[in-house]
């Protein structure tokens, strides 16, 4: 039987793979969105292992809504790296680096 | 199984102003599409009247008693009403001088509209947010928004980087509130805020539970921090302070931070306000470290749309640290500075925005060199901006700090206070420096103000109310006492 | 109230831990022997002619980012489809609402252009 502190491990760790990702990534800004959507996955599989255990559904509706709403984001990830692209012609993440004061 | 579901229409009446804008941004959304180029300021003033019924509408909920519909999850209540007609007020104001910078800049697009209507509807639902699921969805139809309104100056390679990074940054501060929600909805086994706030005051919680909520708490705070642009999670502010296009810059730099404080009272105060001796602490070492980072920093800009941006992290310091009282008269102080400093920065940028040209912004300090030779009256207007953001007496600014540090003492945190006044005093230095630039030194350039009427009109105005509001502060702060 | 955080260390720690870790393990203890073979091209036998990490026609994004709202708001109306029949009308007047609003999408994205592949 799987108890509810391993489904909270498990989103512990997939957790902090996304949000480390994002710190030491200094490559591809594709990579960042995967990273951000790493930490969504981690939220959710709080979220569904909660309202399991608890009985309640309140938990899965959520989630229902921060996947359409990961997609919303995604989608406007992907439209700001295309123009980003269009300005700098690559999307590393250091051409990232002209606003400094 | 037949027709068990109830729901009473009259109860959509609470929803009335969210309901109006909503079919208000498809209307407009749908007339820009089919305009002809010569028409495009139809949509302007299509937002400006849908803004302004939205006001009114909100206005005449004021005192309407505390309701809570939609399975317990939208609330009316008078902090609601009341911020939301000043959200109106500040966004019909922005929009104004909007108008100016973006024809002046060739990006005038119906889009835009539309899209600053859309955050103020998700600024709408987070002021009315009663569980963790619509304050959410508040959140992000706000910044998603606001990533696309700074990417709207597509061309601008500045702009683009200030969006990419807002966006990952607040997908970051999304993603770590919403491990927190899910940490306090898995040990309250509710998202319900009363409900949230019955478990946590219960006395006789066990110290795990405790654990548990201190363990959801700190990523809430830290997302709320993210969010309020709080030192150390202040990181984007600047770049995209100075990356966005100016009139950008202004909305999101005044009203979303309305809907930012909204958010902080629904969650901290009126869910977790029980568990407050656990998040104070955090709130004033964050409070104190954006008070004394923001006055520093700031003292090393040239670019001023940057150094507004610093001396926004301090005055969000000032703003949680009226939270930090735990007392009634402390979170009404910090509403009062809330609401004081959307005042002051719509002035301080609409002065930006008011000396851009084609092909100019006015974003550097020495922009504003010999500006009371070539428009006397707008150097005054400028003067009594940053005075008041310095907070010197009688302007509003002083009034809105003083507060907040009478509140501090009297609950007794007097080193904080000190400490508080010690960087306030260090921040009037930068705030000096404009004015010296403005009225001590001369340049070859000429200054020309070719904004049009209205906008001259409404930006003296919001100034000299600056003055005139801070000789009789206190009706707006018996105001902000009365929300809580 | 300090050791009220401890537990907040701990993730910290274990979770840099979590995400360092194992990176330097493979980093430190895979035996790094490269020689020619083991360093040329494995699938299908032959050198590969292109970079893998080519570019995409900037118009894939375009279409991808349109698909992607359109698919998941979908999810919405099968737990509603689940249900309706308890719902009732005011459950069939909310779904309209929604497909409404998302038809007012589909407008706007027609008319600018979107769906133009040339």
């Amino acid at each position: 039987m799987v108890s509810l502190s391993d489904y909270l491990i498990l989103s512990a760790v997939i957790f902090c793979i996304g949000l480390v990702g994002i710190f030491i990534n200094r490559t591809n800004i594709i990579t960042l969105l995967m990273c951000v959507e790493l930490i969504l996955v981690a939220v959710n599989t709080n979220f569904i292992a909660f309202s399991h255990f608890l009985g309640n559904e309140a938990g899965q509706i959520f989630v229902f809504f921060i996947l359409t709403v990961a997609a919303a984001e995604v989608a406007i990830g992907l439209a700001i790296l295309t123009l980003l692209f269009r300005n700098k012609g690559s999307i590393n993440v250091d051409v990232t680096n002209s606003l400094k004061g | 199984m037949m027709n068990t579901f109830q729901f009473d229409t009259a109860l959509l009446l609470v929803a009335l102003p969210e309901i109006f804008l909503l079919s208000s941004i498809v209307v407009i959304l749908l007339v820009d599409l089919f305009l002809t180029k010569g028409f495009k300021q139809v949509t302007y003033y299509l937002t400006q009247f849908s803004l302004f019924i939205t006001g009114l509408l909100a206005f005449n909920l004021i005192g309407h008693p505390e309701t809570v519909i939609f399975s317990n999850s939208f609330v009316l209540d008078n902090m609601a009403s009341v911020f939301k007609v000043f959200m109106m007020g500040a966004t019909m104001v922005a929009m104004v001088y909007s108008r100016h910078y973006l024809t002046q800049h060739s990006l005038f697009r119906g889009e835009y509209f539309v899209l600053v209507l859309l955050s103020v509807l998700g600024m709408m639902v987070m002021v009315s947010g009663y569980s963790l699921l619509t304050l959410y969805l508040g959140l992000e139809i706000l910044s998603l928004s606001l990533y696309t309104l700074i990417a709207i100056a597509r061309e601008r390679s500045g702009a683009i980087e200030a969006a990419l990074k807002y966006f990952v940054l607040g997908a970051i501060a999304s993603g770590l509130l919403l491990y927190g929600m899910s940490m306090i909805y898995g040990i309250s086994g509710s998202l319900n805020i009363s409900e949230i706030s019955a478990f946590a005051s219960d006395a006789n919680l066990g110290s795990r539970e405790t654990l548990i909520i201190n363990f959801g708490l700190v990523f809430l705070v830290i997302g709320i921090a993210f969010k309020l642009g709080a030192v150390p999670f202040h990181m984007w502010v600047p770049d995209v302070y100075q990356g966005s296009p100016t009139s950008v810059t202004m909305f999101l730099s005044t009203v979303p931070k309305i809907a930012a404080v909204a958010m902080l009272v629904r969650i901290l105060i009126d869910g977790l306000g029980a568990m407050h001796p656990y998040w104070s602490d955090l709130f004033m070492v964050l409070a104190l470290l954006s008070i004394a980072l923001g006055s520093v920093v700031a003292l090393m800009q040239t670019n001023i749309k940057r150094m507004l941006a610093y001396s926004t992290i301090s005055h969000v310091g000032f703003i949680m640290l009226g939270f930090v009282t735990g007392v009634v008269t402390g979170y009404g102080a910090a509403t009062f500075y809330v609401l004081v400093y959307v005042f002051m920065s719509l002035a301080a940028f609409g002065i930006i925005i008011l000396l851009n040209k084609k092909g100019f912004e006015a974003d550097q300090i020495s922009d504003y060199k010999g500006l009371s030779k070539h428009s006397p009256w707008f150097a005054l207007m400028m003067l009594i901006v940053i005075l008041s953001m310095a907070g010197v007496p009688p302007m509003l600014g002083f009034y809105s700090k003083f507060f907040i540090l009478q509140q501090l003492v009297s609950a007794g945190f007097v080193t904080i206070a000190i400490i508080a006044v010690v960087f306030a005093v260090i921040s009037a230095y930068y705030y000096l420096q404009i004015i010296k630039s403005m009225y001590f030194e001369d340049s070859e350039k000429e200054i020309v103000v070719s904004a049009p009427m209205d906008m001259k009109l409404i930006l003296s105005i919001n100034a000299i109310l600056i003055l005139v509001i801070g000789l009789f502060p206190d009706f707006w702060m018996k105001l902000a006492l009365s929300l809580f | 109230m300090l050791e009220n955080y401890l537990p907040i260390m701990v993730f910290i720690f274990l979770g840099i831990a979590f995400g360092v870790g194992p990176m330097l393990i493979g980093y430190l203890l895979g035996p790094s022997k490269p020689d020619e073979e083991k360093n040329s091209q494995f699938e299908c036998g032959f050198p590969a002619f292109d970079d893998s990490r080519m570019y995409f026609n900037i118009r894939y994004y375009l279409v991808a980012i349109l698909f992607i709202l359109f698919d998941l708001e979908v999810a919405f109306v099968f737990p509603w489809a689940v249900v309706q029949s308890d719902l009732g009308w005011f459950g069939f007047i909310a779904m309209s609402v929604f497909l409404f609003l998302l038809v007012v999408g589909f407008v706007f994205e027609w008319k600018k252009g979107a769906l133009e592949w040339e």
